[in-house]
């Protein structure tokens, strides 16, 4: 046997686990293949066939939903099919068919008594009565639901009979036994040149460059293909074509879902997961964090980040909504996510009710869900950027720029208590504040009004000028925009008038006043709501407020000169009540602080003395309002630099947790209060761990521990699925009761175990199945394993599958040259037709923004994820929504994919782009040498003569075509944005393009074999 | 084998390709289903996996379909079933009144009224008079046309749901369920009937704008949930090109995509006599339905053979692409073409202020098309076997959210009642069903629930709802879903 370089394990797993090591594996190896999962002696085997009927015409009525049972009999447990000792009687009597009322029932003519009742529209077939029949005679054995054992290391089949050639590992005895059960055996392995595309795919989501292609072709060292592996294994890539996969589950999305479906910022979570496979984070690890980040005693940024997994899910922000009935949501959502994810259980149907099929309580549901339902998160959250809880993602000069500025702020802050003058150098200023040469009151005319005028908001209100705003003098008989000033005799100063205004409006108030000598006086205002004050034609004071009208709220210094002075007072009411406040006074001071001031220092109470300080302090103390300048500049950059910082959204669970209940129905509204229900795992399952803690924590912990018979099996198909196009358990997301039963259970127990004890070891699973000789097959296949194994659910060959959309779109930019590999950070929004987010927006005011030049070639996994309204091309392609976590992707064949491949931009412009570069890296090549160059590129294969003839003329043709038509060749050739080159002839362009469009069409291209 | 009369149909029993080739190989016998005898795909002229997509996974129906086909007119934001067509005398009465408790009854309200000191109750700002032999009442100022053909009519007065806000019930009655990840009802027709025309999608969504406050519309009231995403609606749109990615690009003419796909084609003739995979087939196929669908779609999208006689019919906006008139006038073309779903949205009915003056520009732009359809589709003898349905996802409240002025008013949502159309394939003329009470909030008798108006709509179509399931996720899933549903009998003709 050849095991190839055994993988380098990271981390823990090397020092913990070096476990399948050739010894101890051959340790284990017994002479003859093992039997005893599936197939009884008698033949039937009653996980395979029996259960699944019992399940889709029985279970409903007599499985554990204890509600709905009829004739208080279940038949999804041993006591109810045969009863129990000292108890009921059961309805089967193994080995006597004549004598079991089971089989009375399913063959009994009347229908009062025919099971299932008519009504229940789900007959038995007389095929399935024959089985049920044959099965009781034979003994009636019966057998726990497999997926709810822990598995066990099965022993490896030896002996089989395979070509050593394809026994590379243990999965290939595993394959082998069961091929050879079948009739069948492996497929020989597959050419060089097919395996590195395939692998490549499956690692990195993108083709081998040709010079990768040839290096591995021309690799004559041992064990060349598994060095390839591990080298794709390392590469950065690998960590996004994990993503990618997992983002579908996880619901990835950049945008809110309910209502509005609002833009959010998700990103910072979806780089943490590159990261982790990158580093091959163990999956114990990996889970934990994700489902509990949060709560991990002294949580770094990252494992808080790692938690926002179960804030992907959709949230609203519509007006009406009411804030129980959405919260109430997500923690079913979060259930329904975790359960199914990492548990493959359909946990929802406890909502309602107890599960029909699987032995989960509806009390049992609200228990798992107990651990959701402390999180603090609101129902009613925003359509504009995260809602809290979130967390702040500081990058180092982030970091650095805050602490300065927080040291100069927390500097200043202590100039300013410390600077402060002391009470002498107040009262100094104080007794000579009052002096200075005595002014002569100015004559005042009677208040005029102008308007009111219609303002759009108080905004343009504000900045329009109506009118009168420049008028040196004001001619009070000039009309503006046909309204005239009118004398308001009731309008005194030093009190508060109301004006009486609509909202949106605007009001001129103006009067004059006669100076002896040129003097300075304030103004003391108020206003509801915005106020300017002009002065002979020149604004003096500005304020933007919205707010109810007061006495001094502001003050303007105003310069009267000699002779007659015009003021003009403009009021902006933005909605509500509206007036203003005007009084002139002769000196800066206030009254109040006027009659403190003309008192004899020592008679002045703590008080006046307090509001002396105060005013000097504010308004005297040069240096005091420069600190005062430079703390507000300070705090103003401080928060600058905080709305700067990168947020994601993480779980966080309340303080003093939320009480649940089982709610009736499912319905938010109607909680059972008569019983408080503590977090707790489905009884049907191992216990928690002991020490694990009563929260998110403990329930990640419990999902990971070892005992658990679901994770590692669960795990391990999704990935078997991965990379052989489907799961050894067909229902990836089901490995409930009515889920289908494996395939090869054998080989996906060995695997699971294999996996917890390599240390949940990601990329040393994958190693295994992606080096194994059943992976390495051709997929080619013959009439005969077509027809014994038509979906290849047995690995009678290699899997060859349509490429997913996103490698569809990447692989295009890739072979154009165009291809920008950065990796992480925000979404991008490469090319989309117009109109896609306007035509179903919230009042059609939604526009796509593209982004340009380089944003526009990013890896297909950061395009912009609108879940309202996702990406048509991927669409096209079986993408999901990512509404909800979705485990498994459809694979489709549609015409639409042809149209999205022809004649998407994306697509033609990589054509354009790609024949360019064809050109002119091989200035003096013939056709036949940059068709092989190109088809190298696509297939990793020259083009064979087929190919190259049919090619060929299809370019001929183009050419002759193009050069006739100039004006058709130009448009070609210049599709997209990217740069095009110069001095190259547009008809062999335009030809050309032609060519590797059709390349990129292909069936060989589209699809991985 | 299923020796019942009907098969339950399965999603693990879906037939794919493989299968179908394999079974083949194997001899037809073993899968006993009849499709596998089907002259077509003896005779090589149509692959199995060709024949699915024709004619569905049921491949017969239940029972003998009364239509054949569906337009679906949906009228997005919550129409007011007050201010169309539940309109009552006594309505006059409780105008200005606060809404009695005894009425109200403890109801849930949205979040934008449930803080309203007042609840005045509003009559229709309009004028009813009776139509039809029935005596049926219709807003004569906004719905004139729609009047005029109510003898060809059943409306329903009491279809309900328990969502009270926009996304939620929207989703509902799309997709049978306000939890995401359902198919559509388009998507598990065209999963269960197929697409006889086989060079046009089996299910088509038209969206045109309303004059009001348009509430957003998401693809997953068209999408295909869990069932395969080829179900989904195509959604054709009101100007560029009709289906996405369907006009070559710049410089690429029709010769030029022929001899590409002729390239294409043989290389791919080559590569399946290499690899053996059948899918490889399906895939020269598709290209070449895209090809076709190059022709068949501008061919359907262009109304300039229309007659005049017709377009006039349809109002003046019949010829301006993204307006309700015009998609009514190709869903007619739609479904002379044999397309079996055809579902139009129209936005813009959510008119929680100044709702006399919003609901008059919708009704305006509503009323003579959606009426010319019907009569249309008469007229080409089409309407027998043509199912057309006109509704929103629910109603509107009695009292005014807001103000109540002497010519103006709000309302808020409302799903405990509210008002749909049907007619057609199937459905009685001139029908009225159901009763809601004197301030049309509650209903009195014959309620109809989003899930009895699917299991009916199913009904029509030759479909048994609790024999079409779909598995997923351990269970059965069905459009109607758990709860029981009924169908409404009798709207049936």
């Amino acid at each position: 046997m050849n095991f190839g370089a055994i993988y380098k394990f990271r981390g823990k797993a090397t020092s913990k686990n070096p476990f399948w090591a050739p010894v101890v594996f051959l340790l284990m190896v017994t002479i003859f293949p093992s039997t005893g999962y599936s197939e009884s002696t008698a033949g039937i085997s009653f996980n395979d066939q029996i259960r699944p009927i019992l399940s889709d015409h029985c279970i409903q009525c007599h499985g554990p939903d204890n509600k709905s049972r009829k004739g208080d009999l279940r038949l999804d447990e041993r006591e109810g099919l045969f009863g129990s000792p000292g108890g009921e009687e059961g309805v089967i009597i193994p080995g006597q068919a004549n004598k079991s009322e089971f089989i009375a029932r399913i063959f009994h003519e009347d229908p009062d008594e025919i099971m299932p009742p008519p009504e229940t529209k789900k007959p038995l077939s007389r095929a399935q009565k024959a089985l049920l029949m044959e099965w009781v005679n034979s003994g009636a054995n019966f057998e726990d639901h497999w997926s709810f054992v822990s598995p066990q290391r099965p022993t490896i089949p030896m002996g089989i009979g395979a070509t050593s050639n394809f026994l590379k590992n243990p999965i290939d005895h595993f394959v082998a036994a069961k091929l050879i059960s079948l009739g069948l055996e492996p497929s020989e392995e597959a050419d060089r040149r097919t395996l590195i595309r395939r692998v490549y795919f499956d690692l990195t989501g993108l083709p081998p460059t040709k010079g990768a292609i040839e290096r591995f072709v021309n690799d004559s060292g041992e064990n060349a293909y598994e060095r390839l592996v591990d080298e794709l294994l390392s590469s950065e890539r690998f960590g996004e074509r994990m993503t990618l996969a997992w983002m579908d589950a996880a619901r990835y999305g950049d945008s809110s879902v309910f209502h509005d479906d609002g833009v959010r910022f998700m990103w910072p979570w979806r780089d943490w997961v590159i990261k982790s496979y990158n580093n091959n984070k163990p999956f114990d690890e990996f889970t934990i964090e994700q489902l509990a980040g949060d709560l991990i005693p002294g949580a770094t940024v990252d494992q808080q980040v790692a938690s926002g997994f179960n804030r992907n899910h959709g949230t609203t922000d519509e007006g009406g909504a009411i804030d129980e009935e959405y919260r109430v949501e997500y923690n079913v959502d979060r259930v329904k996510t975790t359960s199914n994810v990492w548990l493959g259980l359909s946990m929802e149907c406890g909502q309602c009710h107890d599960h029909k099929y699987d032995p989960i309580s509806q009390k049992e549901y609200y228990q798992f869900y107990a651990y959701f339902n402390r999180s603090r998160d609101r129902g009613m959250q925003t359509r504009n950027g995260n809602s809290p809880p979130l967390v702040q993602i500081f990058t180092p000069s982030q970091k650095d720029q805050l602490a300065a500025t927080r040291t100069k702020l927390s500097q200043a802050e202590k100039d300013l208590k410390e600077k402060q003058p002391g009470l002498e150098v107040i009262k100094g200023w104080a007794s000579n504040a009052l002096q200075g040469p005595p002014k002569e009151v100015p004559v005042m005319g009677k208040w005029h009004l102008l308007g009111s005028f219609k303002a759009n908001n108080i905004n343009q209100g504000f900045n329009k000028n109506f009118g009168p705003e420049k008028e040196k003098e004001i001619n009070l008989s000039k009309k503006h925009g046909g309204k005239s000033w009118t004398e308001k005799p009731g309008y005194k100063d030093n009190t508060v008038i109301d004006l009486g205004l609509t909202d949106n409006s605007v009001v001129y108030l103006y009067k004059k006043l006669e100076s002896k000598s040129e003097a300075k006086w304030t103004a003391s205002l108020g206003s509801d709501d915005a106020i300017k004050v002009f002065l002979n034609g020149k604004e003096v004071f500005k304020k933007n407020t919205s707010r109810g009208v007061a006495p001094d709220q502001d003050k303007a210094i105003i310069t009267l000169k000699k002779g007659a002075n015009h003021l003009v007072l403009k009021i902006v009411n933005g909605g509500g009540g509206s007036g203003y406040f005007f009084d002139l006074r002769d000196s800066e001071f206030t009254a109040d602080l006027l009659a403190i001031l003309q008192k004899k220092q020592d008679e002045w109470t703590k008080e006046q003395t307090d509001k002396i300080s105060k005013y000097y302090l504010d308004n005297v103390w040069e240096e005091g309002k420069e600190l005062k300048n430079l703390i507000a500049k300070l705090k103003n950059d401080e928060k600058s630099i905080n709305d700067s910082v990168v947020t994601s959204m993480v779980m966080g669970d309340q303080e003093k947790p939320r009480m649940t209940y089982i709610l009736e129905r499912g319905h938010y509204a109607s909680p059972r209060k008569d019983e408080a229900i503590q977090p707790n795992v489905p009884s049907f399952l191992p216990d928690l761990p002991k020490d694990a803690p009563q929260n998110r924590l403990g329930l990640a912990r419990w999902i990971m521990d070892e005992k658990n018979p679901l994770t590692a099996r669960v795990t391990v198909n999704r990935y078997w699925m991965m990379f052989y196009g489907d799961g050894l358990v067909s229902t990836e997301g089901d490995f409930g009761t009515r889920g289908a039963p494996p395939v090869n259970q054998e080989l996906l127990d060995w695997l699971a175990v294999e996996f917890v004890e390599s240390g949940w070891n990601i990329k040393h699973i994958i190693r295994l199945m992606l080096t194994s000789g059943a992976y390495r097959q051709t997929s080619r296949v013959s009439e005969k394993r077509l027809a014994i194994d038509p979906n290849n659910r047995y690995q009678s060959r290699g899997p060859r599958f349509r490429l997913q959309g996103e490698f569809i779109r990447d692989n295009a930019l890739a072979l154009s040259g165009m291809l920008n590999d950065k990796i992480g950070g925000p979404s991008v929004k490469p090319y989309q037709p117009p109109r896609i987010w306007n035509e179903v927006s919230l009042n059609g005011g939604l526009f796509y923004k593209r982004d340009d030049g380089e944003k526009l070639y990013r890896r297909t996994m950061y395009t912009y994820w609108k879940r309202s309204a996702p990406n048509p091309s991927m669409v096209a392609f079986d993408a999901p929504t990512r509404e909800k976590c979705v485990i498994q992707r459809q694979r489709t064949n549609t015409p639409l994919q042809a149209l999205v491949t022809m004649n998407d931009v994306t697509f033609v412009e990589a054509s354009r782009v790609w024949a360019q570069n064809i050109i002119t890296a091989h200035p003096d090549a013939s056709f036949e040498d940059r068709l092989n160059q190109a088809f190298i590129e696509a297939t990793s294969r020259p083009a064979d003569k087929i190919r190259t003839r049919l090619l060929k003329a299809l370019y001929q043709s183009q050419k002759e075509h193009f050069t006739r038509n100039p004006e058709l060749a130009k448009s070609l050739a210049e599709s997209g944005e990217y740069t095009v080159a110069e001095g190259l002839d547009k008809a062999e362009l335009a030809a050309w393009t032609m060519v590797t469009s059709t390349i990129l069409n292909l069936d060989e291209v589209l699809t991985r074999d | 084998m299923n020796d019942s009369n009907f098969p339950i149909i399965s999603g693990d029993q879906l037939i794919n390709r493989r299968d179908m080739i394999s079974l083949g190989a194997r001899g037809m016998g073993a899968l006993g289903l009849a499709s596998l005898l089907s002259p077509e795909i003896l005779q090589g002229a149509m692959s199995p996996g060709e024949y699915t997509d024709r004619f569905g996974i049921l491949e017969k129906p239940h029972f003998k379909p009364k239509a054949k086909r569906i337009i679906y007119l949906f009228f997005s934001g919550g129409p007011s079933h007050i201010d169309m067509f539940d309109y009552k005398p006594s309505l006059r009465k409780i105008h200005g009144m606060e809404l009695p408790d005894s009425i109200r009854n403890g109801q849930r309200l949205t979040g934008m009224t449930s803080g309203q000191k007042s609840f005045p109750c509003v009559a229709p700002m309009f004028n009813f008079k009776k139509y039809g032999q029935m005596g049926t009442y219709v807003n004569s100022d906004l719905l004139p046309h729609t009047a005029s053909m109510v003898d060809e009519l059943s409306i329903i007065k009491t279809v309900n749901t328990e969502a009270i806000n926009h996304d939620p019930a929207i989703t509902f009655i799309n997709t049978g369920t306000q939890q995401l990840g359902h198919p559509s009802l388009g998507a598990w027709l065209s999963y269960g009937l197929g697409s006889p025309n086989r060079n046009l999608p089996g299910y088509i969504v038209m969206i045109s704008k309303g004059r009001g406050q348009s509430q957003a519309l998401y693809s997953r009231l068209w999408g295909s949930g869990f069932l395969p995403s080829k179900y989904q609606g195509v959604k054709f749109r009101s100007s560029g090109e009709p289906v996405l990615f369907l006009t070559d690009p710049a410089g690429i003419n029709k010769s030029s995509r022929r001899a590409m796909l002729d390239a294409a084609a043989e290389i791919n003739r080559a590569r399946f006599a290499e690899m053996g995979d059948p899918e490889i087939e399906t895939r020269i196929a598709q290209y070449e339905m895209a090809f076709r669908m190059q022709t068949s779609v501008p061919d359907l999208t262009d109304v300039a053979d229309e007659p005049e006689s017709i377009t006039k019919m349809y109002g003046p906006d019949a010829k301006k692409p993204g307006t309700f008139a015009y998609n009514c006038v190709l869903a007619r073309r739609m479904a002379e073409r044999g397309v079996p779903f055809i579902q139009l949205f129209h936005r813009g009915w959510d008119q929680h202020g100044n709702l006399p003056n919003l609901i008059s520009k919708q009704c305006q732009d509503i009323d003579q098309p959606a009426t010319a359809l019907v009569k249309d589709l008469k007229l080409k003898g089409m309407l027998d076997d043509t199912l057309v349905i006109c509704g929103g996802e629910f109603g509107r409240t009695i009292y005014s959210q807001g103000a109540l002025t002497e010519k103006n008013h709000g309302r808020d949502h409302h799903g405990r009642c509210f008002s749909m159309w049907m007619a057609g394939g199937g459905i009685k003329k001139g029908y009225e069903h159901g009763e809601t009470d004197d301030f049309s909030y509650n209903i009195v008798r014959d309620g109809v629930h989003i899930r009895d108006l699917n299991a009916t709509i199913l009904h029509l179509l030759g479909i048994d709802h609790e024999k079409f399931t779909y598995k997923y996720q351990g269970l059965d899933q069905r459009l109607t879903g758990v709860e029981p549903a009924h169908i409404v009998n009798p709207i049936l003709a």
